[in-house]
């Protein structure tokens, strides 16, 4: 009943051809799910590093509370992803948000610990300089240890958005989207290898280009580079 | 400073919980309210089926819907259900749904498999179980045409005579199941093969049509049948349990919204075995998305604006 003279025969294809023909037969579908991929990540990732770029400042100052905090965010990262979705699905139920929740979880490690590291070594010496010239508490803050950690807290947030772009991928299991669908299907697919490639590849891609991407932020932040080109 | 500092982190700790709460930008609203999610787990066939009820719903009403796919098995499904993160389950089958969420022994008996499931499932779960699409996906021993027109073969009891010389290739898990696997398939039909081979089950469609085996034990709605041009044979004992599908939804959703149990209802005996078989293989041989091949199957069969309940269609594109 279906139109399948219309259709083109692929099973004499290698699967090269076929993934070809696949992305161009559901390339806006594909697109789509990239786009629900990245950004599933991408909120994730900006909620924790909201709560922990903060967090990372405060226990910079507050030695004693930093082995706590980043004892617990180094619990939350042993977790396997798997049961950690399954863990939180009982909780948050299925869908997205459960997703991002998993991120932003994965998320906050990476950031408190670069965050932590970064504040930790400005260098006293500027510290007291700034207090010397009669900076208030907020301006240490903004205008000397930020613009001086900045660089290793880029890095800690490209470390998050490396493992939230895989962490979403096992997203399809509680019902989210994104390229793990197309992934999926492959697998379930009688002849599908070329559909596991069309979502496979993507999630590399994706995974590899925030990874650049950042990378060339971070070396654009980074304060001794400045620096030198001025 | 420090309350400052103390006051600002709760206040964004508010903030990240609200955002947590509602949807986000971009993503689709999968907790909003008046929208229907339809539920699927992860096979060709699920997903097909969880486009149609959609493209259904869309054409009869002017509901919102979201398909869920890929849930990892059918209690996950029905948990969604119960937990309220999704109104419909896209399909069920009978066989399934008794061992799986009811818990119960296997029942053999179409008739009686489906009462006790719909009963079951308004007693426990408060839900509804609708009547079959029309077709089962269950095991199936197939042969070549060829060899069905030799031998003249219709159920599997017409292998008895034959089966000392016939090689069999079946599903690796098939061999150790209880219950209706291979040492109650020998014990109900009284003969066995000359040789069994316990495979890969997405590779017996090619061993049979291939002439590399005699007889394979495969799925009623996989494509490759259709395709291979293979005969099913019937089960004339009554030796597998029946896996009619069908689609589920709870009571409070269709009080809530009458008109999903009328386009449910309507769904009854609309895909026949061989047309899910022609869906199946669209879908994986052609590399067609499970979308496209619902929303075409409906084109075709124009929403099934003929067959009762008769709906006055609004939606649509």
């Amino acid at each position: 009943m279906l139109n399948i003279e219309g259709l083109t025969d692929v099973t004499d294809m290698t699967i090269l051809e076929q993934l070809f023909y696949y992305v161009q037969q559901n390339g806006p579908y594909l697109w789509e799910q990239f786009l629900r991929h990245f950004l599933i990540s991408i909120y994730g990732v900006l909620l924790a590093a909201i709560i922990a770029i903060p967090l990372g400042f405060y226990i910079a100052r507050h030695g004693k509370l930093a082995d706590w905090v980043i004892g617990i965010a180094n619990v939350i990262q042993t977790i396997p992803s798997l049961a950690m979705l399954s863990i939180l699905m009982l909780g948050f139920g299925i869908g997205t948000n459960t997703v991002i929740i998993t991120v932003f979880l994965y998320s906050i490690l990476p950031i408190i610990k670069n965050t932590y590291a970064g504040v930790k070594n400005v260098d006293n010496a500027l510290l007291d300089a700034g207090k010397g010239m009669g900076m208030t508490w907020w301006q240490l803050t903004y205008k000397v240890e930020l613009p001086m950690a900045l660089s290793v807290i880029m890095a800690g947030l490209r470390n998050a958005l490396v493992v939230g772009i895989g962490v979403t991928a096992i997203g399809t299991f509680i019902g989210a989207g994104g390229l793990g669908d197309i992934i999926q299907r492959g697998v379930n697919a009688s002849s599908g290898g070329a559909i596991i490639l069309a979502g496979a590849i993507p999630t590399a891609l994706m995974a590899v280009l925030a990874d650049l991407v950042l990378a060339w932020l971070e070396r654009r932040l980074d304060p001794s580079s400045r620096a030198r080109k001025s | 400073m420090n309350t400052n500092n103390k006051l600002k982190l709760a206040a964004l700790a508010a903030a990240t919980s609200l955002t947590a709460a509602c949807s986000l930008p971009g993503l689709g609203g999968d907790l909003e309210e008046g929208t229907i999610t339809v539920a699927t787990q992860s096979s060709t066939e699920m997903v097909i089926l969880g486009f149609v009820v959609e493209g259904m719903i869309e054409h009869y009403s002017d509901l919102e819907v979201e398909v869920i796919q890929n849930l990892g098995s059918s209690t996950m499904v029905n948990q969604a259900l119960v937990q309220g993160d999704a109104d419909i389950a896209a399909a069920r089958y009978t066989g399934t749904a008794l061992t799986g969420e009811l818990g119960m022994d296997p029942i053999t008996d179409p008739d009686l498999a489906y009462s006790t499931v719909v009963e079951g499932f308004a007693d426990i779960y408060n839900q509804k179980f609708y009547p079959s699409y029309g077709f089962a996906n269950s095991y199936a021993f197939l042969v070549s045409r060829d060899m069905a027109e030799e031998y003249d073969l219709e159920t599997v009891s017409d292998l008895a005579p034959i089966a000392d010389e016939l090689t069999a290739g079946v599903d690796n898990s098939w061999m150790v199941r209880e219950g209706d696997g291979y040492n109650a398939f020998l014990e109900t039909y009284q003969f066995n093969f000359e040789t069994v081979y316990p495979m890969e089950i997405g590779l017996v469609y090619d061993a049979v049509a291939s002439g590399n085996m005699d007889v394979v034990l495969g799925y009623s709605t996989d494509g490759r049948i259709a395709s291979y041009d293979l005969v099913y044979l019937e089960d004339d004992l009554n030796f597998f349990p029946p896996y009619d599908a069908s689609p589920g939804a709870t009571f409070e959703l269709i009080e809530e919204y009458p008109i999903l149990d009328e386009i449910l209802l309507k769904m009854e005996g609309t895909i026949a075995t061989e047309m899910m078989q022609e869906l199946n293989y669209v879908a994986d041989e052609y590399l067609v998305e499970p979308a496209t091949v619902a929303r075409e199957f409906l084109e075709q069969n124009n929403y099934f604006e003929d067959t009762e309940p008769y709906l006055e269609p609004i939606g649509g594109e």
